[in-house]
């Protein structure tokens, strides 16, 4: 297939005076595509993402938005149809939520109504119910509702493309872990091009289509979390995957319905697991209960199929 | 990511050498007045040296050139050669003085002419400028004043007109001066006392925070002279009243109302100063201090007093600063010091009278800046060293 | 509602008219108080300051302050501005030092040194004023733009605002209220140095005073410290009145 990428980075490099951030990567990325940049701090990978909306500018190489290169597109008309989201927010502090989440659009001279239905369409959206939280100020806000101001900020003039640095790095982890949950699910509606910077591999696993592992300004390994998994490039790379702990990862990343052989009417309905629950959570079920298969139940209660703990033996995962 | 620093031409240092090339084309260096009455003839550089201040102008064109350069050790050296330029200039006047005063003339005077205070305006700027990219060596700023010192012992500078203004009444100098210093360490011993005691008290009650802060504030507002002007009726009524007031030197004029006002003054940055410091201890460390049985003076005296020093200095920084200033104004209700001759010499339209009280209340006032916050920072290294 | 609940609530914007009308009254009152200003200065032979009208005074002591707080405003922001652009920023580390140094230089000083330049009047008197005004006014703008959470700014260059969107709409208005302050600062010590710049010739509500000091006039001395005291407070009150209370 030849279709052209939403983003592709051609050898592109980055030098700070005599020090060389991002050394000649080369990536493409697909329209609708998830892309997760990971590595450790230090490592290129912010500074690869702000290359791409030029808050950067890279100094060797090409990156190509649409086939476009991005040097010859003006910063500022780029930024705006790129979706932005960090770490801190940097939501203006003096503005009300919803005057935050209009400023792309503002900058873009949407007309008013349009502006106003797309603020609230967004805060619905993210879970933010417009009558209570339109008219607070950034600092009444928690951590995660002021992420979730960020993300729909990003997505106001509704984007190809989104851009997220860490966005949920600063956050508790049950906030954080219900924000990719969401992340995810809005994902499977909106299917923008994402790229999204962290350093948690977890985060990765969960989030990601691709993952591009990033050490010392180099691509390391891109490939899909399964591929990465089951072969990592480098001891670097095993380790960051958490190394002996890689194939709890890997089964939590393969659903139940990928294994499941017919439904067995020996078995017990008791215990189960749903079809679209992952591997992980079966083996536990089955080290909790003490039994080698479990009847897999859909979410009207009928049984659907049966799993054993031969076929995750097997190879299967 | 920080940009690695590499050389490139430093802006600022090349608007300012082009200031000083400006400084030393356009305007007079000094002027020769054959005594105190007739005015003076402006001298510029030119006129003085003629071709040999050719001289002279390698000083700023050696300045720019490194700073075109910009890297470190070119900053470096600038730094040396504007040192040595600030400690030439006393004996630059030195040698204005023998070349252009006459002999013949014992009233006759130099006065320092816009281009001089453009000059060292000029350079001390290249000083700040080169110290906020350098850091380090403040004490290669003796160098100048070593210089002037030894200028002035050795009877170079006596033709200046701000020294033969100093040489005709030195007693009244050194008198003022020791008069001014007693005003201003009396007021902000007084108000430092007073204001502690406010803090703890707002400490203790909470409630008087607020009304006592917006009272404070209400005279920080009233004007010096205003207040000064506000306090000699009641003072003159108190001591016709009061004997033994009268007795002790308190009047409608005098040091009574200027030592009010100036701890009047001195009270909110003080108060203020306190309170923030001592709400600053962290509370963990006086709970640890109370945990290991020490009593509650020992906390106050060992914990909560060296933790909060180096913030309550920053208020007597700030006091002492304001106080210097305030005191040249009381000189107007008759409480004497350094302001004295100002107004005096403003009265008499005698410029370098006017110089002899506002060059050392300036050099008074950035003197107790400068020392003020070199023991605020040895106090704050100190205790957090402690702390650690 | 309480007389202390209505003050809370109305206080801050009623504090200036309160200090305003006084200052009208004491206008309409002094040159009519003989009765009392003799009482007061027994000795006098003149109780009231006879060389110019009070209002007279008044209006150019403010025309002043209002002159050089101008010009220290539009001097101060827009240095301020200047220093804080990409541009500019090579002058940032010498005009925050400069701001932070030249304070501790008295205001006196300053007013005294501005006569062997500009000579006496008003003119050197306003110079005086606008140097000095200007470096809380820098200081404070400086502080104030420099203060602005980083994250923001990256934000703001990151959803593709031009460099004068970021000023007009992120770094001015989160910067105004501590601008506001060293304003505040400033016309606070500007109002107080005109006053001194009577003794260079300045034609200011200081002159009754300094009249009164050379006469020995009690009376002259009162009228003239009254006005300014009062002045001072209703600017002072009206700048606490117009700073946004923190949300």
């Amino acid at each position: 297939m030849t279709e052209t990428p939403r983003i592709a980075l051609k050898g592109v490099t980055k030098r700070f005076g005599a020090e060389t951030a991002v050394d000649a990567i080369s990536l493409n990325i697909a329209a609708g595509e998830f892309c997760v940049l990971v590595g450790t701090s230090g490592c290129g990978k912010s500074t690869t993402l702000r290359m791409i909306n030029r808050l950067i500018e890279h100094s060797d190489g090409e990156i190509h938005i649409d086939g476009q290169p991005i040097r010859e597109i003006d910063p500022q008309r780029l930024r705006r149809r790129i979706g932005y989201a960090i770490q801190s927010t940097g939501l203006f502090p003096h503005w009300t939520v919803a005057r935050n989440i209009a400023l792309v659009p503002g900058l873009l001279k949407w007309p008013r109504a349009r502006t106003l239905e797309r603020v609230e369409e967004l805060m619905t959206l993210l879970g933010l119910a417009p009558s209570e939280f339109a008219d607070k100020y950034p600092a009444q806000l928690s951590g995660g509702q002021a992420q979730r101001v960020g993300v729909a900020r990003a997505l106001a003039a509704d984007p190809e493309i989104l851009l997220m640095d860490e966005p949920f790095g600063a956050l508790d982890p049950i906030t954080r872990e219900s924000l990719q949950e969401e992340l995810r699910r809005l994902q499977g509606r909106i299917r923008k091009t994402i790229v999204f910077v962290t350093h948690d591999m977890d985060e990765a696993l969960k989030l990601a289509d691709r993952l591009v592992v990033m050490r010392a300004g180099r691509i390391v390994q891109q490939g899909s979390p399964a591929e990465l998994l089951a072969a990592p490039a480098d001891e670097f790379v095993a380790s960051l995957l958490g190394g002996r702990d890689r194939g709890l990862k890997r089964a939590a990343l393969t659903p139940v319905a990928r294994l499941m052989r017919p439904v067995d009417a020996r078995l017990p309905m008791e215990p189960a697991v749903a079809p679209d629950e992952d591997l992980r959570l079966a083996l536990s079920v089955m080290l909790w209960h003490r039994v080698e298969t479990l009847a897999v139940v859909d979410g009207e209660g009928r049984a659907c199929g049966s799993l054993h703990l031969s076929d995750l033996m097997g190879g299967g995962i | 990511m920080v940009q690695s620093p590499s050389a490139r031409p430093n802006r600022v240092l090349l608007v300012l050498g082009l200031a000083l090339v400006a400084a030393l084309l356009g305007l007079d260096l000094a002027s020769v007045a054959p005594n105190r009455i007739l005015p003076g003839e402006g001298v510029s550089l030119w006129v003085w040296l003629g071709p040999g201040s050719a001289l002279v102008w390698a000083f700023p064109l050696l300045l720019m050139a490194l700073a075109w350069r910009g890297t470190p050790r070119a900053l470096h050296l600038s730094r040396g050669l504007v040192v040595v330029a600030l400690a030439s200039l006393p004996w630059v006047l030195a040698a204005f003085a023998a070349s252009r005063v006459p002999d013949a003339l014992p009233q006759a005077r130099v006065t320092l002419g816009a281009g001089f205070w453009s000059l060292l305006f000029v350079l001390l700027m290249i000083w700040v400028e080169l110290q906020a990219r350098l850091k380090g060596a403040t004490w290669l700023l003796l160098l100048p004043l070593l210089s002037l010192a030894l200028a002035l012992v050795g009877g170079h500078l006596e033709s200046l007109a701000l020294m033969r203004e100093y040489a005709s009444r030195s007693g009244a100098f050194h008198e003022a001066v020791r008069y001014h210093l007693l005003l201003v360490s009396a007021a902000v011993g007084l108000s430092l006392l007073l204001a502690f005691t406010l803090a703890l008290a707002m400490r203790r009650f909470p409630s008087l925070r607020r009304g006592g802060f917006a009272l404070l504030s209400l005279i920080q507002t009233i004007p010096s002279l205003a207040l000064f002007g506000l306090l000699l009726a009641p003072l003159a009524w108190l001591a016709a009243r009061y004997a033994w007031l009268g007795e002790l030197g308190v009047q409608g004029i005098g040091w009574a109302p200027a030592l009010i006002a100036l701890v009047g003054y001195s009270l909110l940055p003080m108060t203020r100063n306190s309170v923030v410091a001592l709400d600053g201890v962290d509370p963990r460390v006086v709970e640890a201090a109370r945990g290991m049985g020490m009593s509650p003076g020992q906390v106050f005296w060992r914990v909560r007093l060296p933790l909060a020093a180096p913030v309550i200095l920053e208020g007597i920084r700030i006091t002492t600063v304001q106080a210097v200033g305030l005191a040249a104004v009381a000189a107007l209700i008759g409480a004497g010091g350094l302001g004295t001759f100002i107004f005096q010499g403003l009265g008499q339209a005698a410029m370098d009278l006017v110089l002899l009280g506002a060059l050392p209340i300036l050099a008074l006032a950035v003197a107790a800046d400068g020392l003020l916050s070199a023991l605020a920072r040895l106090t704050a290294s100190q205790s957090s060293r402690e702390a650690r | 509602m309480s007389a202390v609940a209505i003050w809370h609530r109305y206080g801050r914007g009623l504090a200036p008219l309160l200090w305003g009308a006084g200052l009208v009254g004491l206008l309409a009152w002094l040159p009519r108080a003989e009765g009392f200003f003799r009482w007061l200065a027994p000795g006098a032979r003149v109780v009231i300051y006879p060389r110019d009208d009070f209002t007279a005074l008044l209006l150019n002591h403010l025309a002043l302050v209002g002159v050089a707080s101008g010009l220290a405003i539009l001097l101060g922001v827009g240095a301020a501005l200047v220093v804080t652009r990409p541009w500019g920023r090579d002058f940032l580390p010498l005009a925050s030092q400069l701001a932070a140094m030249g304070q501790t230089f008295p205001p006196v000083a300053v007013l005294a040194l501005a006569v062997p330049s500009l000579g006496f009047g008003a003119l050197p008197t306003v110079v005086a004023l606008v140097l000095y005004g200007l470096l809380p006014i820098l200081r404070n703008g400086l502080a104030g733009i420099e203060g602005i959470d980083p994250a923001v700014r990256e934000a703001a260059r990151g959803m593709g605002m031009s460099p004068g969107q970021v000023l007009w709409r992120l770094e001015l208005p989160l910067a105004a209220p501590v601008m506001l302050a060293g304003i505040r600062t400033s016309v606070t010590v500007g109002i107080a140095t005109a006053a001194i710049g009577s003794t260079i010739g300045a034609k200011t509500l200081g002159d009754p005073i300094i009249a009164g000091i050379v006469n020995g006039n009690s009376a002259y001395i009162l009228q003239g410290a009254l006005l300014i005291g009062v002045l001072a407070l209703t600017l002072d009150s009206l700048f606490e009145a117009l700073t946004p209370r923190r949300r």
